[in-house]
């Protein structure tokens, strides 16, 4: 018997569907609180950036919100597992709507691609519900089948607001 | 009125306060007028302001207020509120302007607050005099500047701003002498949080380091230290509330000066390792050229924690910080808090400290979330009908007076606290 030719299963780079899958799954997994798993989607010199100006040009010796690395991201999901972090007591209920995606650049050399999103982030806690909305900018890398987060940038339509605690990121 | 002198003492006492200061929008609207209305409040910095025009709009309390460069080079702080019918003038929170100019009718004023011009002034008679200066937006009585640091007062008499900082403003100089150039620069960004709860919450908070093993306990990994609180450092200090760890905060001091209500804490353990790399390195070695060795090792010497100038700034020499408190309503703070960069060290190094600022200090930060959780909880939990007193006892009978007056201990007392209240009660009981 012939061996079957193996089949090249790998969707095109940049393709919306498999794209769109990813980014919802990116986002359950915040609901979920399953943190680890999401700091696994980036890659080892991933970033997670939320501004704290609108058009912030960069991280680099401006405030920002969120600016975490992948061992911050480790520092961060420890805490907030910790049995005593009183700010999570109870914990934030989260429920993230991603939608409004397009594809903005395909760089073929560098397996990447970059996709802006329209993102709603609903938490509660406490008797108290806020809503949290803005412009999601991936900078996705091609691995396998799927992708991995080089650069999660989410530009909060009130960045520059004043803001009670908050714990998940967007 | 309800709140008397005899009233007001009446809450105050030497190891403990009376709830209804966290409580009573009296009580607040008094402190509105004898606190926020008389000292002498921060209300900016220089270097948030560098050039002619430069502006940015806060609140002292609940007044609103700018913060002006004007054309002569020199700070104003002038009420954010039109001569003619009282809008506010300045809407931005920052910017820069040839003019300042009401939106309602047009009035336009010089950035030092004088009125510039009505607009179509034919329609008043002739006895209306378009240049009285009552028609300008007006400017704060008092304005002092100490190293880029501007403080105002609404009151035109009192303590001078160098009497009023006295043995606090040796904090500033501790921070500004690290800065290469002797400056800071707080052009950075800011952090900007709420949280439900009085304004007195923060600032006792600030310099309180018997909160530390129990709010942060979340903050403490399975090594029993904190997570790192510089960059590039694996951990901070051991927390613990028992042996070895315990017995180093101890040994912290502690100070506070009863008549202003100006205190701080002693730094923390971690401080006393100075980062051992090639960007501080150069930096010691920029600060040995302008000084020498020894007065170098005196600079970079860790000596306090926070310091918080009474009533609403603070700083911090750790993860380096400003920190101005904004009362709202009674049970409502806004805090801003400005990244420091020393003016002349390397840029990556002040990159560092303001990255990780963010992580110690945003509003999704691993540290202040903790605190602003613990000042809700102590908002809605001093409704209770319980018990009416709050208690800062810790280490009374331990405080001693140093040669000023003022008062010190060391380790994880609330002499810092006693002191905000000494003063909280001179000036709310003061006359007039």
């Amino acid at each position: 018997m012939l061996d079957k030719p193996a089949v090249v299963t790998t969707t095109p780079l940049g393709e919306l569907r498999t794209i769109e899958r990813f980014l919802i799954h990116e986002v359950q997994l915040l609901d979920e609180r399953r943190f680890e798993e999401w700091r696994d989607l980036f890659t080892e010199d991933g970033a997670y950036w939320v501004p704290l100006e609108p058009d912030q040009v960069s991280p680099d010796g401006r405030a920002s919100l969120f600016y975490d690395d992948k061992q911050m991201m480790d520092i961060r999901f420890e805490r907030l597992r910790h049995p005593n972090i009183h700010s999570q007591s109870p914990p934030h209920r989260t429920c993230h709507v991603i939608g409004n995606i397009v594809i903005e650049t395909i760089d073929e050399k560098l397996r990447e691609c970059s996709v802006i999103s329209n993102m709603i982030m609903t938490d509660y806690r406490m008797r108290t519900q806020r809503l949290f909305s803005g412009r999601v900018q991936h900078r996705l890398r091609q691995e396998g089948d799927s992708y991995k987060i080089v650069l999660k940038r989410v530009d909060l339509i009130n960045c520059d607001d004043v803001f009670e605690l908050i714990a998940v990121p967007f | 009125m309800r709140y008397d002198p005899d009233a007001i003492r009446a809450l105050v006492h030497r190891d403990r306060i009376h709830r209804s200061l966290y409580l009573d929008p009296e009580v607040f609207d008094l402190e509105m007028q004898k606190i926020f209305g008389a000292t002498w409040i921060y209300v900016g910095h220089e270097s948030l302001v560098p050039k002619p025009g430069d502006f940015l709009t806060t609140r002292i309390g609940k007044y609103p207020i700018v913060l002006s460069r004007h054309a002569d080079g020199k700070i104003y702080v002038i009420h954010n509120s039109c001569g003619h019918r009282g809008a506010i003038v300045c809407n931005e929170e920052k910017g820069n302007a040839q003019l300042f100019r009401c939106c309602y009718h047009g009035w336009t004023f010089k950035t030092n607050g004088d009125l510039d011009a009505v607009a179509m002034p034919r329609g008043y008679g002739k006895d209306f005099d378009l240049t009285n200066p009552a028609l300008g937006m007006g400017r704060l009585p008092r304005v002092g500047i100490y190293r880029g640091f501007v403080f105002a007062s609404l009151s035109e008499k009192g303590p001078s701003l160098d009497e009023h900082l006295g043995h606090a403003k040796d904090s500033i100089d501790e921070l500004c002498d690290r800065a290469p150039e002797g400056e800071i620069d707080l052009s950075g960004g800011v952090h900007k949080y709420l949280y439900r709860g009085n304004w007195k919450l923060q600032l006792e908070n600030a310099v309180d380091m018997y909160h530390v093993p129990f709010s942060h306990e979340s903050t403490v990994r399975r090594s029993g230290k904190q997570f790192g609180r510089r960059a590039g450092e694996d951990s901070a200090s051991a927390i613990s509330d028992r042996g070895s760890a315990a017995q180093r905060w101890e040994q912290r001091s502690a100070w506070g000066a009863r008549s202003t209500g100006h205190s701080y804490n002693g730094h923390q353990p971690i401080a006393e390792q100075l980062p051992d790399d090639p960007v501080f390195n150069a930096y010691r070695a920029m600060l040995e050229r302008k000084h020498g060795a020894e007065r170098t090792k005196i600079i970079l010497t860790p000596k306090r924690h926070n310091t918080a100038f009474y009533p609403n700034m603070t700083l911090q020499a750790l993860n380096q910080h400003i920190r101005v408190i904004v009362p709202v309503t009674v049970d409502r703070t806004e805090v801003h808090v400005y990244p420091v960069m020393l003016k002349g060290a390397p840029g990556e190094m002040n990159r560092s400290f303001v990255r990780h600022l963010n992580v110690t200090h945003s509003a999704a930060s691993l540290i202040q979330t903790d605190d602003l959780e613990c000042f809700r909880r102590c908002q809605d939990g001093l409704n209770a009908q319980g018990s009416d007193w709050v208690w800062f006892a810790r280490g009374i009978d331990t405080d001693k007076q140093d040669e000023r007056g003022d008062y010190v201990n060391t380790g994880t007392v609330e002499i810092q606290q006693r002191a905000q209240y000494s003063a909280w009660l001179r000036l709310m009981s003061a006359k007039g």
